[in-house]
């Protein structure tokens, strides 16, 4: 008896909080497909005997989950990617060009960006933006990301970069290929796996971002997908049934994308923290 | 031999796009914030007046400034005395158990993939005072509705279990390996010893993750300066100016009240406050965590 007790106490804990994270995903998706926030208040814990999927349909067309989710999706990509590769410049250079002293300093100075309280730098990138006349483009956007990502990309690439042998670039100078050739040709792809990590990371961010997708860009139709659900929420606030939609509409890439990579993801997004 | 390793130009080539980069939104910023923190700029106007450090004595003047402040100090509060107690609670438990390991795991680590707009919705629906899964659960035991959002007493607190919602499981999967990566010698032979689970756990275990759990605490600081989607999100600073925080009232002037001068002094203002906490907590507590090698 007490030895069960010992097994099951543990587990009985460890449910509990698993109830606790995903019984708020199982009220909105029974929420979702309920005619209104009437049958939400009646019946608040179960499915209804009949389910309405056209909440699916109508948060779909208001909330314009396809614009956003494909801005989103895109901007995202894109800046992950454009991070990396100029992080991965950076971090070639630094870690295995012969200019020792110059890479050192370099790299110190982009470590220092991992301390500073981005938030904190809000305003003058909103001055510096607008004096670039991309306001309101999905350029204001994408340009910050990309910086913002530089110093964790070029942390990890560089901590990577540098475990890699020496004998490599002999290896290389010697069939003749030069700088370029060296960080294309064989750099590049034996770095792919850290790569990977760094994208998803970068991409999550992106992805997640809300303060610089909120005020940098006013017109609707490149929103992203933060954002423009905030805005549906304020919008058919009294609608719970369809609001419960969009959350899944939402939610569930996400999960998606976790369900098949979360090893891949737990991973990189533990390492980026305790790095920082 | 490696001449093509050596070339100044290619250097300058592979590090600039990065560096540029890197000095237009990180090095410049800090320094316009700096600058225009003691101007009464508008944001717009070509005219720029110097006006000293009357944005800071405002600043410190005003009631709401330090409404914002204590908030922030809220955030700090609640992780390190309901947060980080609980991690490490559930990530021993994880690491007890031989079952569901897994399964633990991938659960308690998915809201922090998600984005915090999302959540903020998500929970804002929780509350919701009358059809809201919380104010249900409770009027199954008789209770009230309670108005969590918009309460002056309750929306602060809200604020913060959605937070935690969001984050503790993030750390409790770096705790946890942390402690998966003790070797298993240590505890075995405590257990041959006559240690009770217990025992290894507060004796063994605790105290070499000591480490681990200062850095979740530097870690959870710099997030509760920098926190204010979830307090625009859920409630937009109110009600009554009761939930903001530093970074959402600087937004509240810069951008929404075009006082950009007084929106920077803010910024510089987090920016101490963060390095003031960061020390105080380096030299007060994480000094006497030595290093510690199995």
């Amino acid at each position: 008896m007490a030895r069960t007790w010992k097994k099951g106490l543990p587990h009985l804990f460890l449910l509990l909080y698993l109830v606790v994270i995903l019984f708020p995903f199982l009220f909105v998706i029974f929420s979702s497909v309920k005619t209104d926030n009437n049958a939400i208040a009646l019946n608040p814990f179960g499915l209804p005997k009949k389910l309405a999927f056209d909440n699916y349909a109508e948060a779909w067309v208001k909330a314009k989950i396809s614009t956003y989710f494909f801005n989103s999706l895109y901007i995202s990509i894109l800046s992950s990617v454009a991070s990396i590769l100029f992080g991965a410049m950076f971090a070639f250079a630094v870690t295995r060009m012969r200019h020792g002293r110059w890479g050192a300093a370099l790299f110190g100075l982009i470590l220092v960006g991992m301390l500073i309280p981005n938030n904190a730098l809000m305003l003058p990138i909103y001055t510096l933006v607008r004096k670039l006349h991309i306001l309101d483009t999905h350029l204001a956007l994408i340009i910050p990301y990309v910086a913002n990502a530089i110093p964790f990309t070029v942390i990890i690439l560089a901590a990577f970069m540098r475990s890699l042998p020496s004998e490599i670039e002999e290896a290389a100078v010697m069939d003749g290929l030069r700088s370029g050739g060296i960080f294309a040709r064989m750099i590049v792809p034996l770095t792919v796996p850290a790569m990977v990590t760094v994208f998803i990371v970068n991409f999550l961010g992106n992805w997640n971002e809300f303060l610089l997708a909120n005020y940098f860009l006013s017109n609707d139709d490149l929103r992203t997908l933060p954002v423009g659900m905030v805005q549906f929420r304020d919008q058919y606030q009294m609608n719970y049934a369809q609001m419960s939609a969009g959350i899944v509409f939402s939610v569930v890439p996400v999960i998606v994308i976790y369900a098949v990579l979360q090893e891949k993801i737990i991973e990189g997004v533990t390492a980026g923290s305790v790095k920082g | 031999m490696n001449k093509a390793l050596r070339s100044p130009a290619v250097f300058l080539l592979f590090t600039l796009p990065a560096l540029i980069l890197f000095v237009m939104f990180f090095i410049y910023p800090i320094f316009s914030s700096l600058y225009y923190s003691f101007t009464s700029w508008n944001g717009v106007s070509t005219h720029v007046k110097w006006i000293g450090l009357d944005n800071y004595s405002k600043a410190l003047e005003q009631k709401r400034f330090w409404v914002s402040v204590k908030n922030n100090g809220w955030f700090i509060v609640f992780s390190i005395f309901i947060q980080v107690p609980l991690i490490v609670l559930f990530s021993l438990l994880i690491s007890h158990v031989k079952k569901l390991k897994g399964l633990y795991k991938t659960t308690v680590f998915l809201p922090s993939i998600m984005s915090t707009a999302v959540i903020g919705i998500l929970w804002g629906f929780i509350y919701e005072p009358d059809i809201g899964l919380l104010n249900q659960i409770l009027g199954t035991f008789g209770i009230k509705p309670v108005y969590w959002l918009s309460d002056e007493r309750y929306a602060m607190l809200s604020i913060l279990i959605t937070n935690a919602w969001q984050w503790t499981g993030f750390y409790i999967v770096m705790v946890l390996a942390a402690i998966l990566s003790i070797p298993g010698e240590l505890e075995e032979a405590a257990a041959i010893d006559g240690a009770s689970a217990f025992q290894r756990a507060t004796q063994i275990v605790l105290p070499l993750i000591r480490p681990i759990i200062s850095v979740v605490i530097m870690l959870s600081i710099a997030g509760a300066m920098k926190a204010a989607d979830i307090v625009l999100v859920m409630t937009k600073g109110g009600p009554a100016g009761s939930t903001e925080v530093m970074a959402t009232y600087m937004i509240k002037y810069a951008i929404t009240n075009f006082k950009y001068g007084y929106g920077n002094t803010i910024a510089v203002l987090i920016f101490i406050f963060t390095v003031v906490v960061t020390v105080l907590y380096q030299l007060l507590v994480a000094r006497r965590n030595e290093r510690i090698e199995y």
